[in-house]
């Protein structure tokens, strides 16, 4: 293990080079703290791994060094070839997935050092000034275009482009009913890089995230719309509604969406960082959409109403459609809240986990310098201090919410062994919790056994 | 039962389209188990599975990008598509329009309100999808952390959360605004909507059966666990929609656990 260690380093550093150092130091603590990540092991059975990773190194540093802009079709085409010459390690392995082509893991390894990565990105893009430029034409988008290693020296252009607005979505439907014309609303975009990391995840994903899902990205889209699948890999775009909107109306500049060309609308729209492939592709599914209204989402799919059969469009059965119609609403509209109540909860509860993880970490470094050894305390106490915490954490998540159950207020086992030797004295917690509840657990056990609810 | 089988189940209850795009969990669970199995830590096999685990949990995300990403597209063209839709028919068979008629102008309006609660049905079901896949993720992280004492977990959910396909705002608002258009073109018929059915079998392999199908599971899902932690969800209560209890699926029935 120790021998392949140095090797972890070595290509990262290679790759990311030309980042600035707050991010290569981030990097490099995440190395050390995730000894059992990826670590390219290099004996002869393993040779192959290392290869992908030697592969996806020499594959960074190839991009790195093209300053091309991110619509230059050569270095997909590096990457491309590069990535598909390298064998795949999972074929040696039983019970892997081949369900996708073998390229989707050949891709998948340059991704996988990403993982590394993506928070400096975060950090990075954070702290760039963010200028509010408008765009040219009638239409003012940003593109958000993904591109993996070559976007890696062009943040700054990319904050740049982005557009500080918050225009609501929720324009076209009421104004159609309202029998206003749609066209006179201004499309917006409604990107925005905040600059501290915590706030509005949402907006910075589309910012950020594009990263991880570039490189894999055409080549991992295996639906029938990604045309043009022998071309060089395309950066997956995020299409959002403003920007449908500008397109719809670029398109409608030209003619419709029959006689519109995508070099037409790529110039009409006159968005940074839109390229041609995606353009084509978004008209392909806006052809299809346009010409079969009903089987665009998958033709394949039946849609039958709840009801056994509706024979003919009388009144009463109208009536009974509808009905029908507002169930599937109530119900659809159910599952909708709940999905989001669900989905806040597990924000709510990552942050907490965070915020846990934090604080043992100060606090390891705080205890470090008080005390010395006395490994005995050690076991017991740590795992006691943690359940203590954790229990605590818990009474703070159920009270916030609203199907709490009384019972799970008391139960916890979760990875007190993650501990060992990291806190030394329970003690010197309370003060620093003061309000929390830390009394309530104080007699568990530190490792509760599996119980059923 | 077991994430796992929820799992199953809602991909066998999913739409067509969509079996192979969820999380594939039991690979990952046996390489977690592969790893687990084979210490010392630094035995060949053990660094290998884990080298695999974390590029299948790349992988993984990238395909759940890919089609959220493609999905999300998908919408956004079909919601514009479905307002042109609409506008077209109040202009040419409405009150104000050039041929006013009724009969079929409750015809189109018809086949449009389908569309749109199924175009509503759908972008839930995408919402859903996101959801259960990164709830599989969450588990199958907490799994590894478990089972080898490492640290994957928290920095990889950091890294997740912010992937385009858990950032499901933009298809939340979509289906925001659809609900109240749908308000909007939907007649108010007060009197039948006391009117219930006392079971309601649910067919097909339509959108409404997804999404009922996604609402049972992710009750089941949260009902109640061995391994409850502060990182676990409180369990799902759905008693105070009458409705949903007396909702059946057909083959296999499935009787309504309520909590």
């Amino acid at each position: 293990m120790s021998s392949s260690l140095p090797v972890l380093p070595t290509p990262l550093e290679d790759t990311f080079s030309k980042l600035p150092n707050s991010q290569q130091v981030y990097m490099e603590q995440e190395l050390r703290t995730r000894p059992l990540a990826p670590a390219p092991h290099i004996p002869a059975n393993s040779g192959v791994v290392g290869h992908i990773f030697s592969s996806s190194s020499g594959l960074s540093s190839d991009l790195q060094y093209s300053s091309a802009s991110p619509h230059e079709k050569l270095p997909r085409t590096t990457s491309f070839i590069s990535q598909s010459s390298t064998p795949i390690p999972q074929t040696s392995h039983s019970g892997l997935p081949q369900s996708s082509t073998s390229s989707h893991y050949t891709k998948e390894s340059s991704s996988s050092w990403c993982p590394e990565s993506l928070p400096g990105y975060v950090d990075f893009a954070a702290n760039t000034p963010v200028q509010n430029s408008q765009m040219e034409g009638s239409s003012c988008s940003g593109a958000i275009v993904s591109e993996e290693f070559s976007k890696r020296n062009d943040w700054h252009e990319w904050a740049d482009q982005l557009i500080t607005d918050d225009d609501p979505l929720g324009s076209s439907w009421n104004e159609i009913l309202a029998d206003t014309s749609m066209t006179e609303m201004e499309p917006k975009m409604s990107y925005q890089v905040p600059k501290t990391p915590t706030s509005m995840p949402a907006h910075r994903t589309q910012v950020h995230q594009q990263l991880p899902a570039s490189s894999t990205e055409i080549r991992t889209v295996v639906t029938p719309s990604a045309s043009a699948n022998n071309a060089p890999a395309k950066p997956r775009m995020r299409w959002t509604p403003e920007l449908h909107e500008a397109f719809v109306e670029a398109v409608n500049q030209l003619g419709g969406s029959e006689r519109a060309t995508p070099k037409g609308v790529l110039k009409l729209m006159k968005v940074e960082g839109l390229t041609i492939y995606h353009v084509k592709s978004h008209l392909q599914k806006y052809r299809t959409a346009r010409y079969r209204p009903d089987s665009s989402e998958g033709s394949s799919e039946k849609r039958l109403t709840p009801l056994e059969e509706i024979s003919s469009l009388d009144l009463k059965t109208g009536i009974e459609i509808t009905e029908a119609l507002r169930l599937q609403m109530e119900v659809q509209k159910r599952l909708h809240e709940q999905l989001e109540i669900q989905r806040n909860l597990q924000l709510r509860i990552e942050e907490q986990g965070k915020y846990l993880q934090m604080m043992f970490e100060k606090q390891k470094s705080g205890i470090d310098m008080l005390k010395g050894s006395s490994s005995n305390q050690e076991n017991s106490s740590t795992s006691l201090a943690k359940s203590e915490l954790e229990g605590t954490q818990v009474d703070h998540d159920k009270k916030g919410s609203d199907t709490a159950n009384a019972n799970s207020t008391n139960e916890e086992s979760s990875q007190p062994k993650e501990l060992d030797g990291k806190q030394k004295a329970p003690e010197t917690e309370a003060p620093e919790n003061a309000e929390l509840n830390v009394s309530e657990l104080s007699s568990q056990p530190s490792k509760r056994p599996r119980t059923e609810e | 039962m077991k994430f796992g089988k929820r799992l199953q189940q809602q991909i066998e209850e999913t739409l067509p389209g969509w079996r192979d795009k969820f999380l594939s969990y039991k690979r990952l669970k046996k390489l977690v188990n592969l790893i687990s199995s084979s210490p010392p830590p630094s035995h060949r096999h053990c660094v290998e599975a884990e080298a695999d685990f974390v590029y299948l949990l790349n992988h993984e995300i990238d395909k759940f990008n890919a089609f959220f990403m493609e999905k999300e597209e998908d919408f956004i063209i079909k919601r514009k598509e479905l307002q042109q839709r609409l506008q077209r028919v109040i202009d040419t068979w409405g009150p104000n329009g050039a041929r006013p008629s009724e009969t079929n102008c409750k015809e189109d309006m018809a086949e449009i309100r389908k569309d749109i609660v199924n175009f509503h049905g759908e972008m839930v079901l995408l919402v859903n999808y996101s959801n259960i896949n990164y709830t599989g993720l969450a588990k199958i992280l907490k799994k590894y952390d478990k089972r080898t004492g490492g640290l994957l977990r928290l920095l990889f959910i950091q890294k997740v959360l912010k992937q385009p396909f858990f950032t499901t705002e933009v298809v939340s608002k979509l289906i925001k605004e659809c609900e109240s258009t749908i308000a909007q073109v939907f007649p108010v018929d007060e009197k039948e909507i006391g009117r219930r059915e006392p079971t309601i079998r649910v067919t097909g392999e339509g959108v409404f059966r997804n999404t009922v199908a996604a609402l049972l599971t992710m009750q089941e899902i949260r009902s109640g666990s061995s391994t409850r932690s502060q990182f676990s969800l409180p369990p799902l209560d759905l008693t105070d929609s009458e409705f949903i209890r007396t909702l059946q699926m057909n083959s296999p029935p499935i009787p309504i656990p309520i909590l």
